[in-house]
């Protein structure tokens, strides 16, 4: 019974824990936290382009332009600032400037584009460039030139990118593959560590220990042939 | 042959453990556990420190200035004895090295960070330590509990899955162990009343590190018998420091121990004061007026085993900890005295933890740096754009207060432990006393 109240505790946790986090979320597309997080996201909703930015509670100044070959029909403001924060919609292109502060924690809008092949954007950070800090879909989905564009799938083709694509773990297994002598000897020694663990425990009330053993070291050599496979497969 | 090994054995494990064969078993699993524990760690998490370290020793390699680093001499010759060997050996080294040799603290970290071998070095890097700790787990079995293999096993166990040294040591990657093992080889001397070298040991190691300067008057009190000792014992201490003081500046032309003095670790013991009168002078320094408490408490002890010194040991340091501004590794001087209290009082064990958890807290004081930086390894862009800790807290309150809040938690238990470290003192005591009447 006390077991029980106990996990029911845990599960009450989490899930307050949750609605914490995404109460303070700033959007579904992009997770970023209004007032902490510094940066644009950029997201896809349907036909909606979503553009948000934050910083955390410094004063910033955010403007830019948007460009399309296709037609904004129309345009919703998040969190604006009359005076402060200035737009300007037409059929082609959207022209803003707004800023944060202490008090301000984000600013945004989104808008319905028909039509369109390519968005251009040219987004700037207190009258300068800083690209790592424009998030175009997910984070550190960064567009490599100042002025940048995206084509009209380019959001589905980033939803299809994978876990192991995305940052941090595609740049963990780059390191771990382009370093493979040091990657096998590293997990080659931890198997052995693991097996003298399993010799001192489990295998230690065995009968045919030297079998066990055996086993257990072709099995090693097995797991490092599949991580070089897998490791391969992730880092292609 | 199997008398080398027995004698080997011995050696390594103590002759108690080594023929109380549940003991050795008990005691090789747990080492085994132990190094994977640590092995997991090594080559990926690191502090900013490290590099640094590893910086004044290319330096050092590079311009040949054996003298270079002014405040970590001693240190800083390990550290670059070790990286001569390593850079001769291991080909990562050598292309890592023109990243230890740039001047700009950022480019270099990035640099370091980014490269394609950054595992292999910060595992190499941090092999010299793995080491030190080794050699260290073994030494403390040979602190207390002669005669009972299975409490230096509990030791044994209560350092090898502690987590201040896991985390100083492989997480955030100091090098305060070194330090630390000079500081055991000192006081195995004292319990084998070589009192002379103890001493002298202690200077060295206070010029490793400056924190073993503050068990210096307990162990001066312990090793004296007469009267006559006070005096010859304090000038081989002060003999011991002025030693490396002299040969520094011979061999160097720089001073070590007067460098300590200006050092931050000197001013955080007086940073905590009481003014006696608003805008006046006159103010107290907290932790002083603690620590002369601590040593004119165990002045007074007639019997003074080498236990209960240890707990006095354990005692100043949990009041540095408690009173004063600290460093997250500054928490490992703290563990080889306190283990050894855990096997009687268990209790102490669970603080302990407490207060390693408190210390997770307590980093956000250094912000980033020692926060999501030190997985920078991993993928430096991800960890340096992520969003930090602070700003998450300040989102919501102010995260010095925040801090500052589970700091006054910390100093709480601190003293608390300080108490029951108190209590076993007096059971000791009594315990003396009694073993003397026998």
């Amino acid at each position: 019974m006390r077991k029980i109240s106990t996990i029911s505790k845990i599960i009450i946790f989490s899930v307050l824990m949750v609605l914490i986090i995404l109460s303070v979320c700033g959007c579904k597309g992009v997770f970023y936290i209004p007032g902490a997080s510094y940066g644009y996201y950029i997201w896809e909703e349907g036909s909606r382009i979503f553009i948000e930015w934050s910083v955390d509670r410094k004063d910033t100044k955010f403007d830019g332009e948007i460009s399309t070959d296709g037609k904004i029909n129309g345009y919703e403001l998040k969190d604006w600032e009359e005076g402060n924060d200035t737009i300007r919609v037409e059929e082609d292109g959207i022209v803003f400037s707004a800023t944060l502060n202490g008090e301000d924690y984000s600013d945004g809008f989104n808008f319905d584009v028909q039509d369109y092949t390519y968005l251009e954007f040219d987004l700037k950070i207190n009258d300068g460039y800083d690209l790592s800090r424009i998030n175009v879909g997910g984070f550190l989905e960064n567009p490599e030139n100042n002025v940048f564009r995206i084509e009209k799938d380019y959001f589905n083709q980033l939803g299809m990118k994978r876990w192991y694509q995305k940052r941090p773990f595609s740049e963990f297994f780059y390191k771990l593959f382009s370093n493979k002598y040091f990657t096998f000897l590293y997990l080659f020694m931890l198997g052995i560590i693991i097996i003298e663990i399993l010799r001192m425990t489990t295998l230690a009330r065995k009968r045919r220990k030297i079998i066990w053993l055996t086993a257990s070291y072709i099995t090693l050599i097995l797991i490092e042939i599949c991580v070089y496979f897998i490791l391969r497969f992730l880092v292609r | 042959m199997k008398k080398f090994f027995s004698k080997l054995g011995s050696i390594i494990v103590t002759k108690e453990i080594f023929e109380d064969k549940k003991s050795l078993r008990t005691l090789y699993r747990y080492f085994l556990i132990g190094l994977l524990v640590r092995l997991i760690f090594l080559p990926f998490f690191f502090q900013r420190d490290l590099l640094s370290t590893y910086q004044r020793a290319a330096e050092t390699i590079s311009t040949g200035n054996l003298g270079y680093d002014n405040l970590q001499i001693i240190t800083n010759l390990i550290h670059t004895f070790y990286l001569f060997i390593i850079k001769s050996i291991f080909p990562a080294i050598n292309e890592i090295f023109s990243v230890l040799l740039e001047k700009d603290t950022w480019v270099s970290w990035l640099g370091f960070n980014s490269a394609y071998n950054v595992f292999t070095t910060l595992t190499l890097f941090k092999l010299l330590y793995l080491i030190f700790d080794i050699v260290c787990m073994f030494l403390i079995l040979r602190l207390s509990f002669d005669g009972e293999p299975e409490n230096k096993v509990r030791v044994f166990k209560y350092w090898i899955f502690n987590p201040i040294i896991i985390f100083v040591l492989y997480i955030f990657a100091r090098h305060d162990i070194i330090g630390v093992f000079v500081t055991l080889i000192a006081l195995l001397l004292a319990k084998k009343d070589r009192k002379y070298w103890a001493i002298i040991v202690l200077g060295l190691a206070v010029a490793l590190r400056f924190f073993p300067i503050l068990i210096l008057p307990v162990l001066v009190l312990y090793l004296v018998r007469t009267k006559k000792d006070y005096i010859i014992l304090s000038l081989a201490g002060v003999s011991g420091i002025a030693a490396v003081e002299i040969l520094t500046r011979v061999f160097f032309d720089k001073s070590v121990i007067l460098p300590l003095l200006r050092t931050t670790h000197f001013e955080y013991l007086l940073a905590p004061g009481l003014d006696l009168v608003a805008g006046s002078h006159g103010s107290i320094f907290i932790f002083i007026a603690v620590y002369i408490i601590i040593i004119l408490s165990f002045l007074h002890i007639k019997e003074k085993s080498f236990d209960i010194l240890l707990n006095y040991c354990a005692m100043i340091y949990l009041a540095y900890l408690g009173i004063c501004f600290f460093h997250p590794q500054y928490m490992l001087w703290l563990v080889p005295f306190l283990i050894i209290i855990f096997v009687r009082r268990k209790s102490l064990l669970y603080y302990h933890w407490v207060q390693f958890a408190l210390l997770l807290v307590l980093l956000i004081y250094w912000g980033d740096l020692v926060t999501k930086f030190v997985l920078a390894p991993v993928d430096h862009k991800y960890f340096v754009y992520l969003t930090g800790i602070i700003p998450i807290i300040e989102r919501f309150y102010d995260s010095a207060k925040f801090v500052n809040i589970f700091r006054s938690v910390f100093t709480g238990i601190s003293l608390w432990m300080i108490y029951l470290v108190h209590k076993d003192t007096k059971i000791l005591q009594a315990e003396e006393l009694k073993n003397r009447g026998n």
